[in-house]
């Protein structure tokens, strides 16, 4: 391939990782990661510290509308970031230490899992908007963290109470080291996590993950482009390619049904686990 | 008839209101971020297309590594394509650093300490990763 196929092969790539990354509350770097690893052949830790910068284009992109949406629940994004950030910052130190072949393997299991996960369980938004009568866990009293959300789908506000945050922030903690360390948002274990650990309705656990993303990514973007490892035009490319995809992505997650968020979202991860532990399979004779 | 639609029209009123209040309180922040977030990644947007246009125009080959911040100032100055992707690059990375910092002037303003110590936690982190290998 010639640099130009390339570099727009990988604009089309980054325009795909906006628009499934802002519709499902990831950054876009599950997609990114592999793609430029096996289709584009970029050395590893070139490729993860240019999904890195599209996990950035993703977040700011996408954030922004739905904090404008009043989807984001900026307190807990706040409380939660303080995890993410540190958990970044250790995983991009390991990824400049460890070799290739751990990185592809990581990859591969961190994801399957994700798929694990967010197959198991179903639950809608209304089921959990707000409970009364039982007892607030005291950090979450201290720390405001409960919140409202306007749902234009239901053209309703939901109140919703956020619990286990003891979890969500030792979650959040592991989700930001594995986004340092491969390149990726995150958002596959935050979103479960918020969703189901302190029950936070799905939409706003997307927009609230997609908003930390973002700050999570920009901890170890700098440590990777300080070694040297940011490809300016196949970055420029990325940073592109999403803002064109999150354009249209968020668009669409502000008028779609709370149900086929998920759907789409759980089926997307289970495809992605498959692949991966197919290419995890192969890598062996590869590195 | 009429009534059923006045009754729709009375749901709808009362919801707008509803949304009105919970909006109300928070309007100020969320316009800033947005707007912020939004600012950054057209910038960075921008002055990656700016660079695009400079390979073209120099006929230069397409940079492969980006520049240490270091030594970016005289890149730009000379034009370099390679100073301008960085730079966008660069843009693009400092976004959600200067929304975090200007959460945090929001918390001071609203002289919400618990959360201004966390804010000041997350801003602390960022700096480090900046000066950590720099």
């Amino acid at each position: 391939m010639s640099p130009v196929e390339v570099l727009l092969l990988l604009a089309l790539a980054a325009f795909f990782a906006g628009l499934g990354g802002s519709y499902l509350g990831i950054g876009g770097g599950v997609f990114l990661v592999p793609f430029m690893t096996l289709v584009l052949a970029v050395d590893i830790k070139r490729a993860i510290a240019t999904s890195l910068i599209g996990v950035i284009a993703t977040s700011s992109g996408a954030a922004s509308v739905y904090v404008r949406d009043h989807l984001t629940n900026l307190r807990l994004a706040m409380f939660l970031e303080v995890a993410t950030t540190i958990g970044a910052i250790t995983g991009a130190l390991v990824a400049l230490l460890v070799p290739a072949v751990f990185l592809y393997v990581t990859f591969g299991a961190v994801v399957l899992y994700a798929a694990a996960t967010m197959v198991r369980v179903r639950e809608t938004a209304k089921e959990r908007s707000y409970r009364g009568g039982e007892e607030e866990p005291p950090l979450v009293k201290r720390l405001s963290l409960n919140s409202v959300y306007f749902d234009q789908e239901d053209q309703a506000v939901y109140r919703y109470r956020v619990d286990r945050p003891g979890a969500g922030f030792g979650v959040s903690a592991a989700a930001g080291l594995f986004s340092g360390l491969l390149g990726v948002g995150g958002g596959f274990i935050k979103v479960p996590a918020m969703n189901i650990l302190m029950r936070v309705p799905m939409k706003a656990a997307v927009a609230t993950s997609n908003f930390m993303i973002g700050v999570t990514a920009a901890a170890s973007a700098f440590i990777y482009y300080s070694q040297g490892l940011v490809d300016p035009s196949l970055a420029a490319m990325v940073i592109i390619g999403v803002f064109t995809g999150t354009n249209l992505g968020t668009r669409l997650l502000v008028r779609a049904k709370a149900a086929n968020v998920r759907f789409v979202f759980a089926i997307f991860l289970a495809a992605l686990g498959i692949a991966m532990a197919a290419r995890a399979l192969g890598f062996s004779g590869v590195v | 008839m009429i009534a059923a639609r006045a009754g729709i029209r009375l749901v709808q009123d009362r919801i707008a209101a509803l949304r009105r209040a919970v909006v109300g309180e928070v309007e100020d922040t969320n316009r800033l971020i947005y707007h912020v977030l939004r600012g950054g990644v057209l910038v960075s947007v921008a002055v990656l297309l700016f660079g695009f246009i400079l390979v073209g125009a120099k006929s230069a080959a397409l940079p492969d590594h980006s520049v240490p911040p270091r030594s970016l100032i005289p890149q730009l100055v000379q034009f370099t394509p390679a100073g301008f992707l960085s730079l966008g690059v660069l843009v693009l990375i400092a976004t959600p650093m200067v929304r975090v910092l200007l959460s945090l002037l929001s918390f001071a303003e609203d002289g919400d300490r618990t959360y201004v110590l966390m804010t000041g936690i997350v801003l602390v982190n960022l700096l480090i990763s900046v000066f950590l290998l720099a």
